[in-house]
């Protein structure tokens, strides 16, 4: 005869902790927005040494700080990373799609990008090629 | 006094009702009831949870691009208190309710007409392959060859009766 579990909540604490607001880590929205618009500032930061690796070597996507250029780069390799690279293919769900989805406005699907791994190096090439060819049309 | 909507499944919050939740780049996040609170807090994402409002829509179940979802919108533009104006846009909004069901029912049922011939299709296929469920391939072969027997008998017969009238005539003719 089927009966009800008295017990739901029982050994869940380690699940509980993860969720709790202390150890929030910044959302995929949060994320997008900085690889739209923040991307310089985070990547060239100042040295903090409260941070690991005096917050010299910063993964974007995952918000994550590497102690060393070594570290970091073993990162992109490993599967977190990717992982989340891909949750980040698609635009992430924001309070305005919410509204959206409650017929206040059309809704519009989201799409879907592409997305590649920052790191200063490909930032700066990126950022130095255009100021470089500008260099050689004015001389 | 505002109906706000839920940051999971999109249903209304009365005042009262719900709790919020400010993120530290001061979004706020509003939720309806526990259980959306709690979806929040696991990570779910809204979009995959079957029963919010962004996986209908996502999924196509409901109408999502209509021009009556226009009007109810945040405008953050102050409007001066008109009793005229008031009384209208009560008005307004009961007549852009109804077409707004109207629509969203239409689609649901063209959506369903969909399966249904779908469905029809899958049946006749289904039937066209086990056919031989239905009528032995067998069925009706014995009376088949049955039949051409006689046929054949009735054949010789005739044969027969003509190769003895021939013979006749020859010997007619002898």
């Amino acid at each position: 005869m089927p009966y009800k579990r008295k017990k739901y909540h029982r050994g869940d604490t380690h699940l509980k902790k993860g969720w709790r607001t202390k150890r929030r880590t910044k959302d995929l929205d949060e994320i997008d927005e900085d690889l739209k618009g923040n991307a310089e500032k985070l990547l060239n930061q100042k040295v903090d040494f409260d941070k690991p690796g005096a917050a010299q070597h910063y993964c974007m996507h995952c918000a994550r700080y590497f102690i060393n250029e070594i570290a970091l780069h073993s990162h992109f390799t490993t599967k977190v990373h990717k992982r989340r690279l891909k949750a980040l293919e698609l635009e992430p769900y924001s309070i305005e799609e919410s509204e959206r989805a409650a017929s206040k406005g059309n809704y519009i699907a989201p799409q879907k990008r592409k997305i590649e791994t920052v790191t200063r190096e490909t930032f700066n090439e990126k950022d130095a090629a255009p100021k470089a060819k500008m260099m050689k049309i004015d001389e | 006094m505002r109906i706000e909507t839920c940051y999971f499944c999109s249903s209304r919050i009365y005042p009262g009702h719900g709790i919020q939740f400010v993120r530290n780049d001061c979004k706020i996040f509003k939720f309806c009831r526990s259980k959306c609170h709690a979806a929040f807090k696991k990570k779910k994402n809204p979009r995959k949870v079957k029963w919010t409002k962004v996986y209908r829509k996502t999924v196509g179940k409901e109408l999502t691009v209509d021009p009556s979802f226009e009007f109810e919108k945040r405008r953050n533009i102050p409007v001066k208190y008109n009793r005229e104006l008031w009384s209208k846009s009560v008005e307004a909004m009961k007549k852009v309710e109804t077409i707004r069901q109207r629509r969203q029912n239409l689609h649901i049922m063209q959506r369903l007409h969909k399966g249904r011939e779908l469905e029809e299709e899958r049946d006749i296929k289904e039937v066209k392959r086990d056919l031989s469920l239905i009528r032995s391939p067998a069925a009706g072969l014995k009376e088949k060859k049955k039949q051409e027997e006689a046929a054949e008998e009735q054949e010789q017969m005739y044969v027969d009766e003509e190769s003895n009238e021939l013979e006749a005539e020859e010997m007619e003719a002898n």
